[in-house]
């Protein structure tokens, strides 16, 4: 394969690429169902901060 | 008795990509998947979301706010940004779904920045003291009018990102809060989004920056013991002067003007004290110009909603139209071409007759106070019923311009102008002013905009509603109206859950309007446990 047609190649396989790992990661909404398992790690640790607590 | 008023029903082609959305739903905290809109649309939504995660990405970047992060148990209600986006974007297409994401994903960037710069004030997070010392805490429900001639100072608007905006992205997100300022006394039966701010300020989690900060005085007895519990840790713990700017409630009459320009003046000369800067009539004039420039715009929005084809309607309408005006008040020259923007996105949408659902049956005005937690339901009205929200309480604001030209008259006026803006704040100017501006108005604005609905929205926690039940129901009758009334307790979600919500609505569709919906699918949903 002539060299110039591989950069082709490598260039616009960047983007291909990235839009076969994110595009997948928004339509299921992979990105939503990681955060929401992450909240009750947070909670747990929001609950165990000391706090100046007072009217 | 006058007969019911009707409106033409309105049909439009067969929606591109999903038909029935209830199969994005199931009984988790987020959707199953995201919506198919059609190549070209879905494309769009997911470039959207590609901006988003490069927004947050800045975000996290900054070593201060991931400190921030594991430090404000507020802050958590984050991890569902996208979540709240697509809440926004159901069903849409074409211009109305690019509205939407203009107009949404600027507030979301606006509130991200928020967010930055409490945190790199704040003494717990990035302690920049003289950046802190250029702040000053500006109370979430006032008019920022009062900075339009302070442009090197900082308005922090710290209830925003801490308790408004948090609960669009997570309907539990005052819940904890709540619980606290209950467990310290506090009744349980005032509004509960000053309460869980004072939940907030009694626990200790709102940022701690500024040289001072102004209050104002809302709407109702819940933001007045809010603003006392609160100014009393800024003062006594934080050593935060803490000014309290009193608008007048009858703000239509002539003889409360003067007190209230005077009042001004007061917030203006505490604001100069304490940041060592002077009020800059050049900056103020600039501001005004902006101010006119938004309203004339936001006219010509609503104009475009009076015709057959609506096209930036629901909440993301209310909640720009709450950041442009209040929290900006001109002060940004970033919302004038996003104004921009978006009116050429709601022309060509007009001049191609999008519509936001296959088929309108009717033309609605949303009155009285939105429940945060389920704001977007103004969208599924539309999907579920074919019943289009044209414009809603909080939008309808001044439409008076205000003096733009620098000349010694109207620098006398620009307290008057500046005193009405604040009267007229998107909570203050129907529920209080009389009856002509809650009642009256109401039914004019029905015949502006063609509609043969209102969707009255019954916040059961506050009190300026109270006693007008009644009235309204006379009035809707006398005219031919119909008045749907949907009772919630605005951002606790423990009474009326949104099916409780959605159902009120449900049942008077099928039993009064004798209805089947647009898409049935919809018509319950399993969210109870959703963000």
């Amino acid at each position: 394969m002539p060299k110039p047609l591989k950069i082709v190649l490598k260039i616009l396989a960047v983007p291909v690429i990235f839009f076969a790992v994110t595009f997948p990661i928004y339509f299921f909404n992979l990105d939503m169902k990681m955060t929401s398992k992450l909240e009750p790690f947070l909670l747990k640790h929001y609950d165990n901060l000391p706090r100046d607590a007072h009217l | 008795m006058a007969e019911y008023k009707t409106v033409e029903k309105v049909c439009g082609p067969q929606r591109k990509g999903e038909t029935q959305l209830g199969v994005l739903y199931d009984n988790g905290k987020v959707r199953r998947r995201r919506e198919w809109r059609g190549v070209k649309d879905t494309f769009y939504d997911y470039t959207r979301w590609l901006y988003l995660v490069s927004v947050l990405a800045r975000f996290v970047a900054k070593p201060r706010n991931i400190k921030g992060f594991f430090r404000y148990r507020w802050m958590a209600n984050y991890l569902g940004v996208m979540h709240g986006m697509d809440k926004f974007t159901i069903g849409l297409r074409d211009e109305p779904l690019r509205i939407a994401h203009t107009a949404m994903n600027f507030v979301i960037n606006d509130v991200t920045q928020a967010i930055d710069h409490c945190f790199r004030g704040d003494r717990r997070v990035g302690n920049d003291k003289k950046y802190s010392d250029n702040c000053v805490l500006t109370d979430e429900n006032a008019m920022t009018a009062f900075m339009m001639g302070f442009p090197n100072v900082n308005a922090i608007l710290r209830e925003v990102p801490t308790m408004f905006s948090a609960n669009i992205f997570n309907q539990y997100s005052t819940t904890h809060y709540l619980d606290v300022a209950q467990e310290w006394g506090l009744p349980g039966d005032v509004c509960p989004m000053p309460e869980a701010e004072s939940g907030i300020s009694i626990e200790d989690d709102f940022c701690v920056l500024g040289c001072c900060a102004v209050q104002v005085n809302t709407t109702c007895d819940g933001s007045l013991m809010g603003n006392g519990i609160i100014a009393k840790r800024l003062e006594q713990d934080y050593n935060i002067p803490t000014f309290q700017l009193v608008a007048p409630m009858r703000h239509r009459m002539d003889d409360v003007q003067d007190y209230a320009a005077e009042d001004i003046r007061r917030a203006i000369a505490f604001v100069e004290e304490h940041t060592g800067q002077k009020w800059d009539w050049d900056a103020y004039f600039a501001c005004a110009k902006r101010v006119n420039d938004a309203t004339r715009k936001r006219i010509a929005q609503m104009e475009i909603n009076s015709t057959d084809y609506p096209q930036f309607v629901g909440s993301v309408f209310s909640l720009y139209n709450d950041t442009n005006y209040m929290g900006n008040c001109g002060r940004s020259p970033d919302f004038v071409k996003i104004d921009e923007k978006l009116l050429k996105l709601a022309e060509r949408g007009y001049q191609k007759k999008r519509m936001l659902a296959t088929e309108y049956r009717h033309r609605c005005i949303i009155w009285g106070v939105q429940p945060q937690y389920i704001i977007d339901m103004l969208y599924w009205m539309i999907q579920c019923w074919g019943v289009v929200p044209l414009t809603d309480m909080l939008s309808m604001v001044n439409t008076k311009m205000i003096a733009e030209e620098d000349t010694p008259e109207n620098r006398e006026q620009a307290y008057y102008d500046m005193a009405w803006l604040n009267m007229n704040m998107i909570m203050r100017n129907r529920t209080h002013g009389g009856y002509r501006v809650l009642v009256d108005e109401l039914w004019e604005f029905c015949e502006q905009m063609n509609a043969d609905m209102v969707m009255m929205w019954e916040h059961m926690s506050c009190k300026a509603f109270d006693g007008m039940h009644g009235i309204f129901e006379e009035q809707a009758r006398e005219r031919g109206i119909h008045i749907v009334w949907v009772t919630h307790d605005l951002c606790d979600p423990r009474v009326y859950s949104r099916q409780d919500i959605r159902d009120q609505f449900n049942v008077y569709m099928r039993t009064v309007m004798r209805e089947e919906p647009l898409d049935p699918t919809i018509e319950v949903l399993p969210d109870n446990d959703a963000w």
